[in-house]
């Protein structure tokens, strides 16, 4: 899941000064799972914009929608009936969200109500941890379901570091030690082996510096 | 009655675990006081969500109380913890745009002195007023 949290208010209100009718649009995937842009936040930031419109004397009319995905071309098109009675969308989408949003409306204006923060996992009710650092190279399976990329402080491929206490990271104290959680797992799998490989540097090529990245699946592509 | 709060539009959301009779204790305030008073009986306090809060003043509420019953009375165990939460969450937001959070209020009564809801509302009508007529309406 990509998680977010919602931009401060003052500065939503600076990107949509110059407009007068708002869409705002939630997104029903990732962004609602991390209670920042479903639904309910939609609900949330458009009544306040208006409360906040009405006490500034201001006239101005916010409409809300929420789509399913915001990421994928056939539920951004049932905005297409909507879109152009609107001087603005509030997207509180991903970045690949409103991206994928201001694409499909080139002649819209698209203002970001979220700052998309990482890739993780709902550890629980209100609590949201990065699991995966979207490397390109995963070696979950070497690390019995564990990154050491993203959950080590210091990202060690082979550790651990020895600076760890109670299982506790010495970075940060908040954090169990990924590379005992690693031990750990292995152990209980019956896969010590695996402890005894060294592993090389990670390809960073796969993650930085090409610019963005693409997957192609030729089976999932059209013909035309 | 002798309200301290007149000229205030008032919402209440309570946890109808609070007063068997609510229904009807309610209805007899809402009779009294028609418009100005509106109800809002929950199943726990805990069902609250910062979104009934905000829409209710938008709706034109100047002051929304949330009654939840005493801690460590709830019949789901923490539906007043999570409610208490809710209401600070809600309080940031209409902060944020410059309303004062007290327009939110969260109203825990006492194991010890049980009240119905119409004598709980009553008190909080006589209470004196934090705050005024709220800007939402008077500028909207």
């Amino acid at each position: 899941m990509i998680t977010a949290e919602r931009k401060p208010m003052a500065e939503i209100k600076a990107m949509l000064a110059p407009y007068r009718k708002i869409l705002v649009v939630g997104c029903g995937t990732c962004v609602a799972e991390c209670a920042s842009g479903g639904e309910k936040e939609v609900g949330l930031l458009a009544s306040a914009l208006r409360m906040d419109a009405q006490m500034e004397g201001r006239t101005i009319e916010v409409q809300e929608m929420t789509i399913d995905r915001q990421c994928v071309y056939e539920f951004i098109d049932k905005l297409t009936e909507v879109a152009d009675r609107y001087d603005v969308i509030l997207s509180l989408g991903c970045g690949a969200g409103v991206q994928a949003v201001a694409e499909v409306f080139p002649k819209m204006f698209i203002v970001p109500a979220l700052n998309t923060t990482f890739i993780g996992e709902t550890k629980e009710p209100g609590l949201w941890v990065e699991n995966c650092r979207a490397c390109g190279d995963c070696k979950l399976g070497y690390f019995a379901g564990i990154c050491p990329v993203t959950r080590c402080a210091k990202g060690l491929f082979n550790g651990p570091c020895g600076g760890s206490k109670n299982g506790v990271c010495e970075v940060d104290p908040d954090s169990p030690c990924a590379w005992q959680l690693i031990v750990e797992r292995l152990d209980s799998a019956g896969r010590n082996d695996l402890l005894e490989a060294i592993y090389p540097p990670a390809d960073w090529s796969r993650q930085q510096g090409k610019g963005p990245r693409k997957i192609v699946r030729e089976d999932q592509r059209s013909e035309s | 009655m002798d309200q301290k709060t007149a000229g205030l539009n008032i919402t209440i959301f309570f946890c109808q675990q609070l007063d068997i009779d609510q229904d009807k204790n309610r209805r007899t305030l809402e009779k009294e006081l028609g418009s100005q008073i509106r109800f809002f009986p929950l199943p726990c306090s805990g069902r609250i969500d910062p979104l009934h809060l905000l829409r209710a003043l938008e709706s034109g509420a100047d002051m929304v109380y949330l009654i939840a019953c005493p801690e460590g009375a709830c019949r789901y165990r923490e539906g007043n913890l999570r409610a208490r939460k809710r209401v600070g969450y809600a309080q940031k937001l209409i902060e944020e745009i410059g309303l004062e959070g007290a327009r939110i209020e969260l109203i825990t009564g006492t194991a010890a002195t049980p009240a119905t809801i119409d004598t709980i509302a009553r008190e909080l009508l006589m209470r004196d007023a934090t705050v005024g007529i709220s800007p939402v309406r008077s500028k909207g």
